[in-house]
């Protein structure tokens, strides 16, 4: 086995891992692993001194590997991979140990815990062994983007790419553009008025030289990687076959939004059995028309406006849809100053009022002599018809949390503020650009926190609400943030992509051809004069499928090579 | 004392892997039983490195890739879903305890299930005791 010089650095985490994992007797451990000449424990190997530790240690010991044990390779592998170069080492020669998210945070035993935590780092010493210093691959960023998606957040993606003059297409199954925003009167919590939001926007991307916009259009297919996809569009495909469509795109931004929650599911409210039960999207168009009126054609004398319908419920989604409470607001102003001699109700759980100017919005709506009935999480209030003598419509019961009693609501109108959830073909969009969604449907970021609007797919990036129930301003930031990301990548002019692609022994290739059926990214073709095959490394995407397809073991997966791998499992198992 | 297995899981990288992450971010407890080795789809899982983990000690292998339909390489998880059968056959010929071999799909969001898993065939493998190849390879070290 070879025996490169070895550092091991064994971060805390603060006292993340260190609570748990014993990594002073880690390093100890490790000091003594096979080409190891330093290993040592530090506060937080990420921060800047961390980084110059490894930097400076490298230098002064001629390191020629460096393992890392921290947190996931997958939160800062990029990090460490950087670190490493600056000191002037390949950053393919450094391997991480994940005793954080793998070990310090599932385990309680101490003991055990540093025992794996040894066995982890046993592994990265042995694998790095192997390791080979890699060359990336250039590669040239095609400056157009494709949008999928005309509401608030593609919209504003689409302007800040085309108003830095690179081309976008703009792809809306519907057949108009706005989306969700489009539907709705006024604002939270200022009160501007959505359609002038909207207007001007929608204008502007219509207008603009450098957006081609189709609607009735959708992807039906997305080939190739970062900087180079080719996106397969089905334009106009409402109204018949459609016409199919090809686009050269760098980047995908995908803000394909939310739909509400279908309110008939909470049967209790009795949507779609009191004709005066009606959702917020429902009173948004009323509110558009002008006329806040019962089906009767009566103005409501008492309004009461019931929250988390759908949302923060064991039955339906567990999550906040983090709009609805505003709105909520909102329309008892609206109400208010429609019908100043009308009662307004809200029943809610918990008032969210997170945003900026959001908790003043939420007092000056106390003021306006807004009625707050809370009800408890898991319970539900019931609506049920008046009986004839009652000078209302209705009635809600609510076991009211203050005041400790059952409370019997009268009301002529019911505003059911539904939740939002991932659109219905949320599925088929993950499948299309090869991202993911979480347990509620939502797609995946990069990191929640330090990468939230890229993707696990290279140059697929996500904004607005299909990420999760947002807001505009929210939708906004994260739609300008992707353009930001990609407008940086076409600045650089050239993509550097990872050096890991599969490479074929042309010595070893006995020309079977086997490989060149099991890759799905057809990446390997065959040169049927030299009767060997040969990977295309810029459409290898490194799943390794061939790799254990190979009768001849001729091909290597570059940074998962069979000899790694198996240094890496004689190493944890010691 | 009662013993405590050694599991070596392959895990790919964008479901899996992701999906024990998250029982980390989590914080679900599972047993400290399984080491994780990170490949980037299930289908690099090549049969010896499961023989070649039995070989050096492990008392059982867990396999994990993204659910069917929603491999990141498109249909990397079909190849292992038909690869880790054959081998668990073959392993059968050699005295190897079905048990000792696990093939799970754990997607992205899955890190409860990822931790159930771990769990549960940790303590199946208690019950069923050191691995055979294990213990035959201590009797040989011994004879020797």
């Amino acid at each position: 086995m070879p025996e490169p010089r070895t550092g091991v650095f064994i971060c805390n985490c603060g006292t993340n891992i260190a609570k748990v994992v014993d990594c002073d007797a880690v390093a100890e451990a490790a000091a003594g692993m096979p080409g190891v000449v330093v290993a040592r424990s530090y506060k937080y190997m990420c921060s800047n001194p961390g980084q110059e530790m490894i930097a400076q240690e490298i230098g002064d010991h001629d390191l020629e590997r460096v393992v890392v044990a921290a947190c996931s390779p997958r939160m800062h592998e990029p990090t460490f991979r950087r670190a490493v170069e600056t000191a002037g080492l390949n950053p393919y020669l450094v391997e991480m140990a994940n005793i954080r998210e793998q070990c310090s945070w599932v385990h309680d035993d101490g003991a055990r815990a540093t025992e794996k935590a040894e066995d982890l780092v046993r592994a990265a010493v042995m694998r790095v062994a192997y390791h080979e210093p890699l060359e990336r691959l250039s590669v040239d960023m095609c400056p157009n983007t494709l949008v999928i998606g005309g509401g608030i957040a593609g919209l504003t993606a689409a302007l800040e790419l085309a108003g830095a003059g690179k081309l976008v297409y703009l792809v809306e199954r519907q057949p108009g553009l706005g989306g969700n925003v489009a539907r709705v009167d006024l604002t939270a919590p200022y009160l501007d008025s959505a359609p002038d939001i909207l207007t001007d926007r929608i204008t502007r991307v219509v207008e603009h030289p450098d957006i081609t916009v189709m609607t009735n259009s959708e992807l039906v297919r997305l080939d190739g990687f970062v900087g180079n996809f080719t996106a397969t569009l089905a334009v106009n495909g409402n109204d018949g076959p459609g016409e199919e469509r090809r686009v050269d795109v760098g980047s995908v931004i995908v803000c394909t939004g939310y739909r509400e929650f279908d309110a008939s599911r909470a049967t209790h409210l009795g949507y779609g059995k009191h004709p005066n039960v009606i959702t917020s999207f429902e009173f948004e168009h009323m509110l558009r028309q002008g006329r806040i009126e019962t089906k009767e054609g009566r103005l409501p004398q008492y309004v009461a406006i019931v929250h988390c319908v759908g949302s923060r419920s064991a039955e339906f989604h567990g999550y906040c849809s983090r709009v609805c409470c505003m709105t909520a607001l909102k329309y008892a102003h609206e109400v208010k100053s429609a019908l100043p001699g009308s009662y307004v109700s809200d029943v809610y759980v918990d008032m969210h009022a997170f945003g900026k100017g959001c908790e003043d919005f939420y007092r000056r709506s106390a003021e306006v002599k807004t009625l707050f009935l809370m009800y408890g999480k898991g319970e539900h209030p019931v609506v049920r018809r008046a009986d004839p003598g009652d000078d209302c419509e209705m009635l809600i019961t609510v076991d009211e949390q203050l005041s400790g009693e059952t409370i019997e609501l009268p009301a002529d109108l019911i505003i059911l503020m539904v939740g939002m959830e991932p659109r219905e073909d949320a599925e088929s969009v993950t499948r299309l650009v090869n991202i993911s969604q979480d347990k509620d449907g939502w797609f995946i970021e990069s990191h929640p926190k330090l990468d939230p609007v890229a993707t696990t797919t290279d140059g697929v990036y996500i904004a607005g609400a299909c990420q999760s129930p947002k807001d505009i301003p929210d939708s906004v930031a994260q739609a300008r943030a992707a353009a930001a990301r990609i407008l940086g990548k076409i600045a650089k002019g050239k993509l550097e992509i990872d050096a890991m692609f599969a490479e074929i022994d042309q010595d070893r290739c006995s020309g079977c051809r086997v490989c060149n059926e099991i890759c799905p990214y057809s990446a390997i073709e065959f040169d049927a004069a030299e009767h060997r095959s040969h990977v295309i490394s810029a459409l290898c995407k490194a799943c390794g499928a061939c790799v254990a397809t190979c009768p001849s073991a001729a091909i290597k997966a570059r940074h998962f090579t069979d000899e790694q791998i198996f240094a890496e499992i004689a190493g944890v198992l010691g | 004392m009662t013993f405590e297995p050694k599991i070596v899981g392959f895990l790919c990288n964008w479901c899996s892997y992701s999906g024990a992450d998250l029982a980390g971010t989590s914080r679900i407890h599972y047993a400290p039983n399984v080491r994780v080795i990170r490949v980037m789809c299930s289908a690099r899982i090549d049969p010896t490195f499961v023989i070649k983990a039995l070989a050096d000690g492990a008392d059982g292998v867990l396999v994990c890739g993204c659910h069917p339909g929603d491999c990141h390489y498109s249909e990397g998880n079909y190849k292992t879903m038909r690869r880790m059968p054959l081998l668990k056959r073959m392993l059968a010929d050699f005295g190897i305890e079905e048990e000792r071999v696990r093939l799970e799909w754990v997607s992205a969001s899955e890190g409860m299930r990822f931790a159930d898993i771990v769990d549960d065939m940790t303590e199946r493998l208690r019950a069923l005791g050191p691995s055979p190849v294990k213990m035959a390879l201590a009797g040989d070290a011994v004879e020797r």
